[in-house]
């Protein structure tokens, strides 16, 4: 796997020798994009951030991934964290920022005291002068979204934002402040060090109905029928969901996978993260169970997701109860579509993506609850 | 408050105390200068946070979509027949309490939960008996 070659120090080595913009050059012909979903060029948003006046900048990782079906960042944090660490420190390099904050989320906190201990020895070996703090989040899913991680780590209900200002310009404590996740940040120092890197390679977290769940690396636009072969569905395959955010679709082996496949390249979030559901499910219940994770996870502060969010749990479960006849079908699609438009943040704005797209594709298994 | 942070520092009362107490709240508050009702205000915002008593053990189980189809349901259903609670509720002995939670990561392992922060993966009905009971040995040595 390209995520696992280390870099040992190298990357780093090489940045201090050809200066700042030159990294940035570097980075910015080598593609390399972040994986949060947004596939924005690494390059440009520390260039921002560099170009602002301040006599402070921040660095923070994003290790809050919590998008159901993810499980690919603590991939790297068990098995390459100290390559990770070194692009942490490349970026701080970069930005002259002297303190990092790497966001944990709290349902990783189990790994925090190994972490923890790498991160020293990372340090001692690199002679630089910045501190890499971990933050220990406490589970609330919104606090990957950048501008509520920066709301969490100052102390605050971490709660999103509006912008402007972008964090890059007016993050952290009002100072231009770089968010990348573990994986970016993983593929900064192997960008620099290895001639051929390749960009397109991505993680995948691959779980549900399947023999071989787990994390596999492959290029964008790998064919379904290729990961189908590898991970082996334990039954007949009747859907996949695309982690909570990208819809719940049927299987095309045909098909090729990539950041337009997954969120039609309108959702921020989208890891590549697919769930494989059997045929013995019905669609409803997945439904149901990504509704509630809105729920719990809907920061409050605006009404349409905070409320509308409850709202799509009560109607499923009205329907899982077959006291509704077609109009509510209607209403749970209204709904979905209303909240999405009329939301603040990523969250919101998709959290109807699973009911519309099984509507579309599966409403049979919702007219099997109808009078 | 840029030198310490917030969350760390609940954290670690929590760690040590089981919960975040009104007394641990208050010394808190003195101490870092920070209002009550903002500290209650970011202390349950997070879930992982708690304001009030917990069992002993803290249960977490996944209720995400990958758990769901490897039955967690079923998982679900037993805790609350055998610890004679509901979902959210303590055990009347105060050795567990049991939450649902969204997505833990474990998604390749499902069925999943955490027990105080400690995952515990691949469960099957009798496995969750079997760390029960484990766990009940555990809190009375
Ligand atoms: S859309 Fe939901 S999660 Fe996002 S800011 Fe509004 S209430 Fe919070
Ligand atoms: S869905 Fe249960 S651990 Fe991810």
């Amino acid at each position: 796997m390209q995520i696992l070659r280390e870099t040992k120090l190298e990357g780093l080595r090489l940045a201090r020798k050809v200066g700042r913009q030159k990294v940035l050059e570097i980075l910015l012909k080598k593609k390399l994009g972040g994986r949060g979903g947004a596939n924005f060029p690494v390059a440009k948003k520390w260039e921002t951030a560099l170009g602002v006046k301040a006599d402070e900048r921040y660095v923070i990782c994003n290790a809050d991934e919590g998008e159901p079906g993810t499980f690919k960042d603590k991939f790297i944090l068990k098995n390459n964290f100290e390559t990770m660490i070194e692009g942490l420190l490349i970026a701080a390099y970069v930005l002259r920022a002297k303190r990092c904050f790497i966001y944990l989320r709290g349902e990783y906190d189990y790994l925090r005291e190994e972490l923890e201990e790498k991160i020293k020895e990372v340090l001692e070996k690199s002679k630089m002068k910045v501190s890499i703090e971990i933050v220990r989040g406490a589970g609330a899913y919104i606090c990957g979204e950048e501008t509520a991680i920066i709301q969490s780590i100052m102390g605050n209900r971490g709660s999103s934002m509006y912008k402007p200002p972008h964090p890059t310009i007016s993050g952290l404590w009002g100072k231009p402040t770089v968010l990348n996740n573990v994986e970016t940040l993983t593929c900064v120092p192997q960008a620099l060090v290895y001639e051929d890197w390749n960009p397109d390679y991505r993680l995948f977290s691959i779980s549900g109905d399947v023999n071989h769940p787990g994390v596999y690396e492959w290029e964008l636009g790998v064919k379904m029928s290729t990961i189908l072969d590898v991970v082996k569905p334990r039954e007949k395959i009747k859907a996949m969901s695309f982690g909570c955010f990208g819809g719940i679709m049927p299987v095309k082996k045909s098909s090729s996978v990539s950041q337009e496949t997954i969120c039609k390249g309108n959702c921020q979030h989208g890891a590549f993260s697919i769930i494989f559901i059997g045929e013995r499910h019905n669609i409803v219940d997945i439904c149901l169970s990504i509704a509630k994770f809105y729920t719990y996870e809907s920061c409050g502060k605006c009404t349409p997701c905070r409320e509308g969010t409850i709202r799509l749990v009560n109607l499923l479960k009205k329907i899982k109860s077959k006291k509704v006849n077609e109009g509510d079908i209607k209403l749970l699609k209204e709904f979905a579509e209303h909240i999405q438009e009329t939301s603040l943040c990523g969250l919101g704005q998709s959290c109807g993506n699973h009911i519309l797209t099984s509507l579309k594709y599966f409403k049979k298994d919702y007219m099997r609850y109808i009078k | 408050m840029k030198d310490k942070l917030l969350l760390n520092i609940l954290h670690e009362v929590q760690d040590k105390e089981g919960y975040l107490s009104e007394k641990s709240l208050k010394k808190i508050s003195v101490e870092y200068n920070i209002p009550m009702s903002k500290l209650y205000s970011v202390a349950t915002f997070y879930t992982m946070l708690r304001t009030k008593k917990q069992g002993k053990y803290v249960i977490e189980l996944c209720g995400s979509p990958s758990c769901v189809l490897n039955k967690s349901r079923e998982i679900e259903k037993f805790l609350e027949r055998e610890l004679k609670i509901e979902i959210g509720e303590t055990s009347k002995d105060d050795l567990f309490s049991v939450y649902k939670t969204s997505c833990i990561g474990c998604c390749d392992e499902a069925p999943a939960m955490l027990v105080n922060g400690e995952p515990y993966t691949k469960l099957t009905v009798k496995r969750v008996k079997e760390i029960l009971e484990e766990l009940r040995k555990n809190a009375n040595s």
